[in-house]
């Protein structure tokens, strides 16, 4: 029998050498059977702008969906952010994934000039950024007043293919976003805290162990209700090695992030081992997180096409 | 380097009503010798987002250029807008046109929520974001303490394909606009004045001839030394191949206050023959520099006549 939260994977292009090679991605990523191409959304370390990236991967590609991951709330209004995400899932014919987060990276922020509100701020505006974008892609128009955003009776267009709108992805670590998740999203992203303003450090590393995630996924449960399983889980897993030896790595690992080696391991932001451990892997945190979307990083999508040959659909 | 005048033709379009549409009608516009692709900015009445339209329409084509006519400043942050350009630039191998306004149409503000604020705070506003677009396009890290925008040492990515950057495109109506664009911009358009906010009869007003002289000259007055390497471009609003231009005329001519004669000699109407309006373009390009003619969704294919017989000469 069918699992009921059938695998499916997407990768996560964070880079590319050229507009060749990034054309090249999309349709390699489509070949191998993956679901869907992600492109992160900042100022630095990220060579394409997401919204002509993922307008580009759709024009090159006929099934392969397209996807943010995420957009920054504060770097868009959500007027306009409505329109690019409604003629882009037009245009690619309803492929569209749209994720959104309340922005964190310190550096965005600080580079563009924008002011950094606390998470609870950043959080509160991407409720309401989510609720204009969901009432300009209805059908009547739309009127909303809030602390952030004001939209006085403005019909949205174009509308969107997917209907009611695109799904959305809202992804995160801490309980407020967990909240807002599982009120309005239809893919949710377990993700690190990342309080701190950047990617990497023992407080991200140590929000994502085990016992950590069973935390979040416990959160999600309880503040989604009845629409619990309505939701795909999604994990982004950002560190995937094929080794022989995966406990030498684990105690690598263990040492730079300050967990145990076995914590290491366990963490659904790692991959690590041979193809047949990354399967079972994958398995038990389907069992045990409701995990089903799995997206790994560009480097190793060739690397890891059998494993998605493998799982996608069952 | 001094801009050789040579005719060449845009269109400006919102979009169409789906994808395929969309991919049929870029390339046909691109099969009828026209230069670029623009599409407009606005939150009424246009069907698509202007920075997606044109990525996937230099996809679907191996020439065209693409650009926006124009991106309202105020919509977007500066270095939001820079990457997306750049990254079409990469994408599009060198094929953008950064077309950038002040913002002027209340209905957007309104759509956005935004205070609609004074044209000079507008155009103060413009002029920074322009000086962020350069620098973040720029070989080095940059900051910029400004009024409205503060950048802290920002290496913009990617760096355009089109070197130093992509031709700047900034149009409008008025003198503070005018000498900007004339300061910064590597292509001017010379519009109606909107302060009213909307389309109007005192825009109409403000196309006769001798008003169009007037904003070159503001142009001039900005460009200094430079004016000579700018491309000076018209959207023609009032585009038609017609046998007897004076009809139209007489039709045309209450609705926007003008009488039937002005109404011809309007900077934003090109009616006539395909001679006639050939000779019209010639005439004005002689007169007023302007070598770069934009034309709308329902008038690029009565109007390719005049394009294969002007582009290029």
């Amino acid at each position: 029998m069918p699992h009921r939260r059938k695998f499916r994977f997407g990768v996560m292009c964070s880079h590319a050498d050229s507009a060749t090679d990034f054309r090249e991605k999309a349709r390699k990523a489509e070949a191998f059977g993956y679901s869907t191409l992600f492109v992160p959304d900042h100022f630095i370390d990220h060579p394409l702008a997401p919204m002509p990236a993922m307008a580009t991967a759709a024009a090159v590609t006929d099934t392969l969906r397209i996807g943010s991951l995420v957009l920054g709330n504060d770097y868009k209004h959500p007027v306009v952010l409505a329109r690019e995400a409604a003629t882009l899932d037009l245009l690619s014919d309803g492929r569209l994934e749209l994720g959104l987060g309340a922005g964190w990276m310190t550096a965005d922020y600080d580079k563009a000039g924008l002011e950094l509100d606390r998470p609870g701020v950043r959080i509160d505006r991407l409720g309401e950024a989510v609720t204009i974008l969901k009432g300009l892609m209805g059908d009547d128009p739309f009127t909303f007043h809030g602390k952030h955003y004001n939209v006085t009776e403005l019909d949205g267009e174009p509308k969107p293919v997917q209907q009611p709108h695109p799904p959305f992805i809202i992804g995160g670590g801490g309980p407020k976003i967990l909240a807002l998740a599982a009120r309005e999203a239809a893919i949710v992203g377990i993700n690190a805290n990342l309080r701190g303003g950047v990617a990497i450090s023992d407080d991200t590393a140590q929000s994502m162990t085990g016992s950590a995630t069973d935390e979040k996924l416990a959160r999600l449960r309880a503040a989604a209700g009845d629409r619990f399983d309505d939701l795909e889980i999604q994990s982004f897993v950002g560190f995937t090695n094929f080794t022989d030896d995966r406990q030498a790595l684990a105690e690598m690992m263990a040492g730079a992030f300050g967990v145990a080696p076995e914590e290491a391991l366990e963490t659904p932001v790692v991959l690590a081992g041979t193809l047949e451990q990354m399967i079972d892997d994958l398995r038990d945190r389907r069992e045990r997180w409701e995990m089903s979307y799995v997206v790994v990083g560009v480097d190793v999508m060739e690397q890891f096409a059998p494993a998605v040959a493998r799982l996608a659909g069952t | 380097m001094a801009h050789d005048r040579k005719f060449r033709f845009g269109v400006q379009t919102g979009g169409a009503t789906s994808a395929r549409e969309w991919h049929d009608k870029v390339r046909r516009i691109e099969a009828l010798g026209y230069s670029t692709l623009y599409m407009p900015d606005h939150f009424i009445d246009t069907p698509y987002a202007p920075m997606v339209g044109i990525a996937m329409a230099a996809e679907a084509t191996e020439s065209l250029r693409v650009g926006t006519l124009v991106l309202g400043n105020d919509y977007k942050h500066p270095a939001v807008v820079a990457k997306e350009f750049a990254s079409i630039d990469v994408l599009s191998d060198g094929r953008v046109e950064a077309g950038m306004g002040a913002g002027w149409m209340t209905a957007d503000y309104d759509a956005l929520g935004l205070p609609y604020e004074s044209h000079g705070t507008r155009i103060e506003r413009l002029g920074e974001a322009l000086a962020i677009l350069k620098g973040a396009w720029g070989p080095e890290p940059f900051s910029l303490e400004g009024r409205h925008y503060t950048i802290k040492d920002y290496d913009g990515i990617p760096k355009p394909t089109q070197k130093p950057h992509p031709p700047i495109l900034v149009g409008g109506g008025g003198p503070k606009l005018l000498r900007l664009a004339g300061r910064e911009a590597d292509i001017v358009g010379i519009n109606p004045n909107l302060r009213a906010g909307e389309i109007s009869r005192d825009a109409a007003q403000d196309t006769v001839a001798a008003r169009t002289k007037q904003k070159i000259e503001w142009v001039r007055e900005g460009a200094g030394d430079r004016f000579d390497d700018l491309e000076l471009q018209i959207r023609y609003f009032v585009a038609a191949i017609t046998d007897d231009r004076h009809a139209l005329a007489e039709a045309m001519a209450p609705a926007v206050g003008l009488d039937p004669h002005e109404a011809l000699e309007s900077g934003v109407a090109v009616v006539g023959t395909v001679d006639e309006c050939c000779d019209i373009l010639v005439r004005r390009r002689e007169e007023w520099g302007v070598s770069y003619i934009v034309l709308g969704d329902d008038q690029f294919e009565t109007f390719a006549p005049v394009v294969d017989r002007l582009t290029g000469t």
